[in-house]
């Protein structure tokens, strides 16, 4: 079903495990070389910066050839606009994706992975003009089906982060369209169903991807499962079931039940913090402490309690002070947890993100002097991410 | 599973005894989930709402507050947090130093915030260096160096070439470069040029003389993409007259530099900038000559020369990667 060659991705990952410990220094440079002589990996997969490089170079080559086709075919009448021709130029996508895996050996090599994207571009939009062409806002249902099938074969066949994700939004999307189109009164009991739904897509993420035939979508798997867990907590959240009440039946005023969506909203980020610790999960903890943030934004959108100063002041004070105190108590590891860094040396830590990130956001600050309408604060909090830092 | 891993591999005689032990002593030790990626991110988070919160709350109750008070308020964050820096920093040296508790970058980090704003109030309010902007922005850029270098933080040195830019009278984040810049003032682009020229050198400099030689790929980050832009910039800006000819010289100097100091220190990202920046380069200059020649397939000549020269960038850049990585 995959279109890598399955040996070798068995190799890499053996390679891979390997030079872990070569950089451990539990394994010579000489005995790995004898191991990725009898292992081999014949991918052609070059390092990040060449992988962006690629991946631009052969969009314009996309953008351009497909360009100069529609050009050609433009004196056609009614040929270019209709679906079909996104479909045609997608197809052109697919075929030089697989052509680019399977003579060349291209693996995450910037090259697949844009050709993979301008497929699923080209299809996604494909559908989506297909489908508004006749009636107007009632197609979300059949499109979102039709993009979950797309992407479900896309990661089924090319086992890419970016086609599960869509996968799985695509197929949340198609639940909920279908049980608000279907059951009467859908919309009040939808999100029961899509707690049920997103709690069984990372239950069934979660048994398989401790299964042996699937460990080629390692990453598919983890993806869903983020994904999964996201959706579990927003359907469950009040800003948005009260949101989608209002847009989509008009209703507006406080939801019913809303106390139980009241403790869901506050207290599942704890839940998963709690049974990501438990289990040593980090999927389970990161996606829990991002959304504490979504759980605070919430809060703050239906009651006012503090002035944003205030508040972020003692978010501020809090977290540090959170911080120091696993720090101090993780000073000799306990209970399996440690606060030094892992032993992988990664390639993000070459190229010194932090401080490039922490140019991007202070960096406003110190315009102060010049600047006319200054304000005292330490330059934007609104970004915490890494903003195309580098 | 990974027990099994090297038991194979020893048995088929690609792993030593001595490897074999080394990594089973490894996996009797238990496995210990590191937190650490979530602490830092936190940490960062901590600072910066706090500094945000501490900014808003003053900003919004100057008036019950009073200048004064708040003046010290930040004068004694700034002292307590520099104080704390020189007590606990590592002796300092040429090379890398390392920080010495995963704490004091942040203390650091705060510290040198606190001092802007410091600096950013006293002038703002009680306007200590009159209109003399540049003095404003000279003292706190020599502080964020001489801060930079003397505890090795790499976050104060970016911070440090921001304001550098900004004495200069540009701001050199590269998101506000290609957001905030109109690019047709002559004068600008001269001091761009200029900025960036300075900034490669003083990358060139940190590995020449051996001073903070890891501080060269922030040097050299910003210093690249500054000068191409303003390179570019200024070839647009006098793209009729004959001067534009110089600019593109330029251009090419400057990728000849990059490529052959990439190749000397194996960078993949410089490389690649190179590359990237001399395809734009590249392509204006194919474009100019197809648009002069003025016939009435242009668009196609143009959509076949992206397409070809897409697909020998493509070669080239995976060739110039396996030299690289032979070199």
């Amino acid at each position: 079903m995959i279109a890598y060659n399955k040996t070798w991705l068995a190799n890499l990952r053996l390679q891979d495990e390997v030079k872990k410990d070569v950089q451990q220094g539990n394994v010579s440079d000489a005995e790995f070389n004898g191991i990725a002589q009898k292992y081999p990996v014949s991918f052609y997969t070059p390092n990040l910066f060449v992988r962006i490089g690629l991946f631009i170079l052969t969009c314009v080559i996309m953008s351009f050839g497909d360009g100069l086709l529609t050009l050609m075919a433009a004196s056609s009448r009614g040929l270019v606009e209709s679906a079909f021709w996104l479909f045609f130029l997608g197809a052109l996508a697919y075929a030089g994706l697989e052509i680019m895996i399977n003579a060349s050996h291209h693996y995450r090599s910037g090259v697949d992975d844009a050709l993979l994207f301008i497929c699923g571009c080209f299809f996604t939009t494909g559908f989506a003009v297909l489908l508004s062409n006749n009636n107007y806002g009632t197609h979300y249902l059949s499109l979102s089906g039709l993009i979950f099938l797309l992407t479900l074969w896309l990661s089924i066949r090319f086992a890419d982060m970016l086609a599960a994700t869509t996968c799985c939004v695509a197929f949340l999307a198609f639940i909920f369209f279908a049980w608000i189109k279907i059951v009467p009164a859908g919309l009040s009991t939808a999100p029961f169903i899509m707690m049920l739904v997103s709690g069984g897509v990372y239950w069934v993420a979660s048994v398989y991807s401790s299964r042996k035939e699937f460990i080629n979508y390692d990453n598919c798997l983890i993806v869903a499962k983020a994904v999964s867990l996201t959706a579990l907590y927003a359907s469950g959240n009040y800003y948005i079931i009260q949101t989608l009440s209002s847009e989509m039946m008009g209703k507006t005023g406080p939801v019913p039940f809303g106390a139980i969506f009241w403790i869901w909203t506050i207290l599942m980020p704890f839940a998963y913090i709690g049974f990501g610790i438990k289990r040593k999960d980090v999927i389970l903890l990161r996606v829990g402490l991002l959304l504490i943030t979504a759980a605070a934004l919430t809060f703050r959108t239906y009651y006012h309690v503090l002035p944003v100063d205030v508040a972020l002041t003692i978010a501020g004070t809090v977290i540090l002070t959170v911080v120091y105190a696993v720090v101090k108590y993780l000073k000799t590891p306990k209970h399996g947890f440690t606060y030094t860094e892992p032993d992988e040396v990664n390639l993000m830590d070459h190229l010194k993100v932090e401080s490039l990130i922490v140019a991007e956001t202070f960096s406003h600050a110190p315009a102060a002097p010049t600047d006319e309408g200054v304000k005292f604060g330490g330059g934007d909090f609104g970004g915490g991410g890494s903003s195309g830092g580098f | 599973m990974n027990n099994n891993l090297y038991s194979n591999l020893h048995a088929e005689g690609l792993v030593s005894d001595e490897s074999l032990a080394k990594t089973r002593l490894k996996e009797e030790k238990p496995l210990l989930f590191s937190v650490h990626w979530e602490i830092k991110t936190l940490l960062y988070v901590g600072v910066l709402l706090l500094t945000g919160g501490l900014g808003l709350l003053i900003y919004e109750n100057i008036d019950t507050i009073g200048h004064e008070f708040v003046l010290m308020l930040i004068a004694a964050i700034c002292l307590g947090c520099f104080y704390y820096c020189f007590k606990n920093k590592l002796p300092f040296s040429k090379n890398r130093v390392l920080s010495p508790n995963s704490f004091f970058d942040y203390i650091l980090l705060l510290a040198s915030t606190s001092l802007l704003i410091f600096v950013g109030y006293l002038q703002f309010e009680y306007k200590v260096f009159g209109t003399n902007y540049g003095m404003a922005t000279l003292i706190p850029m020599l502080a964020l160096f001489f801060i930079a270098y003397y505890f090795d933080h790499l976050g104060i040195l970016s911070m440090a070439i921001a304001n550098l830019a900004l004495w200069m009278g540009v701001s050199v984040t590269p998101k506000q470069l290609l957001l905030n810049s109109d690019f047709n003032s002559e004068t600008i682009i001269y001091t761009y040029l200029l900025l960036g020229i300075l900034l490669i050198a003083g990358g060139y400099a940190a590995q020449r003389f051996n001073y903070k030689k890891h501080f060269k790929f922030s040097y050299l980050h910003y210093g690249i993409h500054v000068a191409y832009i303003a390179l570019l910039a200024g070839y647009f800006h006098y793209y009729d007259s004959a001067i534009a000819a110089a600019w593109m010289l330029g251009i090419l100097t400057l990728s000849f530099l990059m490529y052959h100091d990439a190749f000397k220190n194996k960078s993949f990202y410089f490389l690649l900038l190179v590359i990237l920046y001399s395809y734009i380069a590249l392509s204006s200059l194919v474009i100019r000559f197809l648009l002069s020649i003025n016939d009435g397939v242009m668009i196609e000549l143009i959509a076949f020369y992206f397409i070809g020269s897409g697909i020998g960038f493509i070669f080239l850049l995976i060739n110039l990667n396996k030299k690289l990585k032979a070199a």
